[in-house]
């Protein structure tokens, strides 16, 4: 059944404005962005020739892009989730997931799956700009889709914290704040540690940046697989359980 | 073998934030029949609805849907349609593509799907509206749109939260009439405080007062033996507890 509620959930998305006005934004922003580094680079250009083994296209303008595409992430994927749950409670819609049998894991899982799908398109989209210098000039394909995995993977995470944080309440507006400051949270969490010289503690562990910047760099590990796995995974779990127990709570 | 009753509700007890909305309501109700649910506003009539179709669990008690607890079979639900106070509707969406949603959430293959979404909007009068956003419709074509929803899946089991609030004279009369004819083969169980409602399509009723039963039987009975009229009885409770309340 989560396989319907993702279906009907996709197209809702797309028959409001919500989905389509920052799938907008997002991409303007992002294509100044690419505008910028691109002239940065072409600005560097004469220098980096003569300089052996310098950093190339892909590290000047695709990786910076897709930092962006993470920044924008952490504020896009609160906004887009917020009305998983607590607008079906608001609008009174939930009652009719709740009586369908599908069970508070049918339900999350599906919702989670319409997000994915979501943010699958927005970075696909917004990778077609640094793809598109292809035409003149030789990319690191490998980096690039392993940075597009580690995105996907990082969008993941944050769908299934703003559908934890849409679970808790029926409040939309709360749903996004506390899922935003969730995201934030982890952004930063080891800003401090780092900034005192500290980069493989546990702190550093546990911070979003620490898991994506491998996969930017091309590297894809078990480890951060995982990390990603593990956040989703939990807060899955607490939005089904959360969902599951109003039939005791009321 | 004795045919199980559709629904049974053994002593079910519903408490909400400290108060008992539900106190020990016992009730059964079998294939082809129409049960009424008849109280004042505040009697517990909702709370009991959500507690059959499994929106929440009884405190204390026990439900049984078919002889099986929604809780342990939750596949059960498929063969329940319901009606909530405020129809559930997603605004941005067709009403054929809500209905269709609806009988694909409980588990209809989608060419079944589109089938069904045919005959239930030529059953509930929606031919006119089936191209409109769920958003846009009156508050008449709404609830239409809601018990179609309920009914659109072929449940078993059909609870119904005051399916005619909102509705026209008219309207209402013709909801009656699809209310009964889904009664001749499923149950039907519907809560409204118009005793109108119950005299037109409920073969049985069941006065609900301050979260207790406290009458249930045949209508057709009550106006023959107790020589008083449903509506008499109804004001008769309701008003003998107020009096013992204020006393």
């Amino acid at each position: 059944m989560s396989r319907v509620i993702a279906r009907n959930e996709w197209r809702r998305l797309f028959a409001q404005p919500l989905a389509w006005a920052l799938l907008a934004a997002v991409l303007a922003v992002l294509a100044y962005f690419f505008l910028l580094t691109l002239q940065g680079f072409l600005g560097l250009m004469p220098k980096l020739a003569g300089m052996p083994s310098a950093p190339g296209v892909t590290d000047l303008v695709a990786l910076p892009l897709a930092r962006a595409i993470a920044s924008v992430l952490l504020i896009v994927a609160p906004l887009l989730g917020m009305r998983a749950i607590a607008g079906e409670r608001q609008s009174g819609t939930l009652a009719l997931l709740q009586t369908s049998g599908t069970g508070g894991a049918g339900i999350v899982f599906g919702k989670f799956i319409a997000l994915c799908g979501f943010f699958v398109v927005l970075i696909a989209l917004a990778l077609t700009m640094p793809a598109s210098l292809a035409i003149g000039t030789q990319l690191d394909w490998g980096r690039i889709a392993t940075g597009a995995l580690g995105l996907i993977l990082f969008a993941a995470a944050l769908s299934a914290i703003a559908i934890a944080a849409s679970s808790f309440t029926r409040h939309t507006v709360v749903a996004a704040i506390v899922a935003l400051a969730i995201n934030l949270v982890l952004w930063m969490l080891d800003a401090g540690a780092r900034h005192e010289g500290v980069s493989s503690g546990f702190i550093n562990y546990l911070a979003l940046p620490t898991h994506l910047e491998p996969f930017l760099r091309g590297i894809v590990a078990t480890v951060d697989v995982v990390y990603f796995a593990l956040i989703v995974a939990v807060a899955l779990t607490l939005a089904a359980r959360r969902l599951d127990s109003e039939r005791e709570r009321g | 073998m004795a045919a199980v009753p559709i629904l049974q509700l053994q002593a079910a007890t519903r408490r909400l934030a400290g108060r008992t909305i539900v106190d020990g309501v016992t009730f059964s109700l079998d294939r082809g029949s129409v049960l009424g649910l008849l109280g004042v506003n505040g009697a517990g009539k909702s709370t009991t609805l959500r507690v059959i179709a499994g929106l929440l669990a009884p405190s204390a008690g026990k439900v049984l849907f078919d002889g099986c607890d929604l809780h342990d079979e939750p596949a059960l639900a498929r063969r329940l349609g319901y009606l909530p106070e405020t129809p559930p509707l997603y605004a941005e969406l067709r009403v054929d593509e809500y209905l269709t949603f609806c009988a694909r959430l409980h588990g209809m293959r989608t060419a079944d799907a589109h089938k069904a979404v045919d005959r239930v909007i030529e059953r509930c009068g929606l031919g006119e509206v089936r191209r409109r956003l769920c958003g846009n419709l009156s508050k008449g074509f709404a609830q239409r749109v809601g018990i179609a929803q309920a009914i659109v899946h072929d449940p078993d089991l059909i609870v119904l939260d005051e399916p005619a609030s909102g509705l026209d004279p008219v309207q209402a009369a013709s909801i009656r009439k699809l209310v009964s004819e889904l009664g001749r083969d499923r149950a039907v169980i519907l809560s409204t405080h118009l005793l109108h409602d119950v005299t037109a399509c409920c073969a049985r009723v069941a006065i609900l007062h301050r979260g207790r039963l406290r009458h249930d039987g045949a209508l057709a009975e009550l106006t023959d033996t107790q020589g008083g009229d449903l509506e008499s009885m109804f004001f008769r409770i309701a008003s003998a507890d107020d009096a013992q309340a204020a006393a």
